[in-house]
């Protein structure tokens, strides 16, 4: 599989044997030293993934995750020292799509390349449209728009959860199901990647976040979608 | 013993007003005491001198009925009166005794000389003696007066005057209770706060006091030194996560570059393919321990952010047995150990973090096989009072008593598993499992297994029975 990275790390030791590893994986490599860096060549070319670390030296990571989501739709991996801290969920919430934890295995981060990459690309089984609220979810042209025809962005990890949803509309899906299904990952995954997501999606579908009329919480199961 | 604060200003309080009351009582009583006995004296004089002029112009009217006379002045007095004439004594009534008389008033009377005194008979009654001389008539006219009311009255003052100083000293202690409350309160909030803050919240500060310049200092002081506590414990953990990261750092670019080399292999001649081999074990191995210690580093910091999520009890340690197995340092292969579930607990609920479970059930089954001769069973049941426990069973000795609260320990080597293990763990294992265990709301322990070997025992609280927990949420 092919595809075109972008790595944010200031470390020059780390960079290099991370560009060594992914361009073993078959990727094709950029890399910046910081925050600044990274966005402007980020503006140069077109990339499929960013990886961004999060401690950076001048912008930092969250900074630099926040200031790509402005403009793109990009997929990020943040990468992290420390899985426990709420570093996790502030990057995810700066609209990272999933993180890996130092020191990480190549394979492990070629991996969860892959899954981004496999679902930045139209799935082949797609629900069909459906109509919640004053919204309108056009699975296989990619598109959420508002029914005045207004588009809602959405990143594509964001798209991709809200149709796992929708394919089974007021059906519990557990949060294993989901990380399964739109991550990628197995029992063990985070599933703060799911909680953030779905808090982010709420944001962006619902009238009044705090009270969700379509994307609900089903405590101790996981998340259902009410059209 | 040595008294409080609080109890020695009760007490101070307390002497003072006892002190006070002693004083002023004594003093009101002696005042009263002395005007009034020497307002009796001055009337006894009075009457006795003209109960003498009345005697002296009987005497010298010829009229020798002396006990007559004597009953006709008593009348009405309450007084006794004594008359001695040409060496013998009258007696007015047979209470009245010429031998009660002090033997000096009646001395100095004999000698001429009108005399006063007051007394109190060998009965206990008080009385004032008169004595008058008449040398008109060669007679001396003494008279007795009782004192027994004054006295009752001078009882009931004293006795009104020790309430009072009761009830006084009382009032003090009281007060002393209140004042030392009173002055002690902002300690009290001082110790709370320090109490809230050894508890971990390092946001407690005293507020600043109302209208009290008194305790500015204190409270300015006390909450200086937290800032500064607070700033000395951030710089350490931001200086733990920057030891994390620099220790991470060149973990993250060998393992990266020794996935290149691993994915060219192949090309290598043989003894450069041994070599990898030896790298990579060991690399994993380095980065499993600075992760255990790192790990440690930060329960020590109680920096750990714990993410809890609701899962099946049984799915969980099935889940986490086959792919801890596949995770297990030093593991020759094989398949993973079966787990046996008991039906009563099929659909039970817990909370744990996913990836810390997988870390104990990993640091336990390698703990077996290192020095326990492998696992022989895991099994999932039902526990005391709303917990389900998870059992792991090795082929080992087992573990001595006196040792299994000590296994938990850091880097503790017990006798048995020093010479049996193989010394590839970093000492840390089990004491990781109580850890995760501990910000997990679980606990574990050992005991003996019924096959002889060493058993341990998960704890974790039940969230909840059943498939359909809860609603909306």
């Amino acid at each position: 599989m092919s595809g075109r990275i972008l790595v944010v790390e200031d470390d020059e030791r780390i960079r290099s044997s991370m560009r060594l590893a992914l361009e073993g994986e078959g990727y094709e490599v950029r890399d910046a030293a910081s925050g600044e860096e990274g966005l402007d060549l980020f503006a140069e070319a077109p990339t499929d993934v960013a990886l961004i670390d999060l401690m950076l030296p001048g912008m930092d990571g969250f900074e630099c995750c926040r200031a790509l989501r402005r403009s793109s739709a990009v997929p990020i991996i943040i990468v992290t020292a420390r899985a426990d801290t709420h570093d996790v969920v502030a990057g995810l919430e700066a609209g990272a799509d999933d993180y890996v934890t130092k020191p990480f295995v190549a394979k492990e981060l070629a991996a969860r390349i892959r899954a981004l990459l496999r679902r930045a690309r139209p799935a082949e089984e797609e629900p069909g449209a459906l109509t919640f609220g004053d919204l309108q979810l056009l699975p296989e042209q990619g598109v959420l728009r508002r029914l005045n025809g207004e588009e809602v962005h959405c990143t594509r990890t964001e798209f991709r959860l809200l149709c796992e949803l929708a394919a089974s509309p007021n059906k519990v899906l557990s949060r294993e199901q989901l990380l399964d299904r739109v991550w990628g990952y197995d029992y063990f995954g985070d599933g703060r990647l799911v909680d953030v997501h779905i808090r982010r999606l709420r944001t962006k579908v619902e009238a009044d976040p705090a009270v969700p009329q379509h994307i609900l919480t089903v405590r101790g199961m996981g998340y259902k979608l009410v059209p | 013993m040595k008294l409080g604060i609080g109890a020695r200003i009760t007490a101070l309080f307390g002497l003072g007003a006892l002190l006070l009351s002693i004083l002023m009582g004594g003093l009101s009583y002696f005042t009263t005491r002395h005007f009034l006995l020497a307002g009796r004296e001055t009337a006894a004089q009075q009457q006795a001198f003209g109960n003498a002029l009345v005697v002296r112009s009987s005497l010298l009217s010829g009229d020798t009925q002396y006990v007559t006379l004597l009953a006709s002045i008593d009348a009405g007095t309450g007084a006794h009166s004594i008359l001695y004439h040409q060496s013998k004594a009258y007696v007015s009534s047979l209470s009245a005794n010429s031998a009660s008389i002090p033997t000096k008033l009646r001395q100095a009377v004999l000698a001429g000389s009108a005399a006063t005194e007051t007394y109190r008979t060998t009965e206990g009654t008080a009385e004032i003696v008169v004595g008058v001389p008449v040398p008109s008539v060669h007679a001396f006219y003494f008279e007795v007066f009782d004192l027994s009311d004054l006295d009752h009255t001078l009882r009931v003052l004293g006795l009104t005057l020790f309430g009072a100083g009761v009830v006084t000293t009382l009032l003090g202690v009281g007060l002393g209770r209140f004042a030392s409350e009173r002055s002690l309160r902002p300690l009290a909030a001082v110790s709370r706060a320090a109490s809230s803050i050894a508890g971990g919240e390092l946001d407690t500060r005293l507020d600043p006091p109302a209208a009290d310049p008194d305790l500015e200092g204190l409270t300015n002081s006390f909450n200086a030194m937290v800032d500064q506590l607070q700033e000395r414990i951030e710089r350490e953990a931001r200086f733990n996560s920057d030891v994390s990261h620099e220790l991470r750092s060149p973990l993250t670019t060998l393992a990266a570059a020794l996935e290149v080399l691993e994915a060219d292999r192949d090309k290598l001649p043989p003894r450069s393919q041994r070599a990898l081999q030896l790298l990579s074990d060991d690399l994993r191995r380095f980065q499993r321990m600075v992760g255990d210690l790192l790990e440690m580093s930060r329960a020590d910091a109680g920096s750990v952010a714990v993410f809890l999520e609701e899962v099946n009890v049984s799915e969980l340690v099935q889940r986490s047995v086959v792919a801890g197995f596949g995770h297990m340092d030093g593991q020759g292969g094989g398949a993973p150990p079966t787990v046996r579930v008991d039906p009563g607990v099929q659909t039970w609920r817990v909370g744990v973090d996913k990836r810390r479970f997988e870390r104990v059930m990993v640091n336990l089954m390698e703990n077996a096989s290192h020095y326990g001769g492998g696992v022989t069973e895991i099994a999932v049941g039902p526990g005391d009072g709303d917990r389900v426990e998870v059992t792991v069973d090795d082929a080992g000795p087992g573990i001595e008593p006196q040792e299994r609260s000590k296994v938990f320990e850091r880097f503790y080597r017990g006798s048995a598993s020093g010479r049996r293990g193989t010394g590839t763990g970093t000492g840390l294992g089990l004491a990781l499992v109580a850890e995760h265990m501990r910000v997990m709301d679980g606990d574990v322990r050992v005991e003996a297994s019924p096959s002889g070997g060493a058993r341990f025992v998960l704890s974790l609280p039940v969230l909840a029975d059943g498939d359909e927990p809860g609603g909306e949420a």
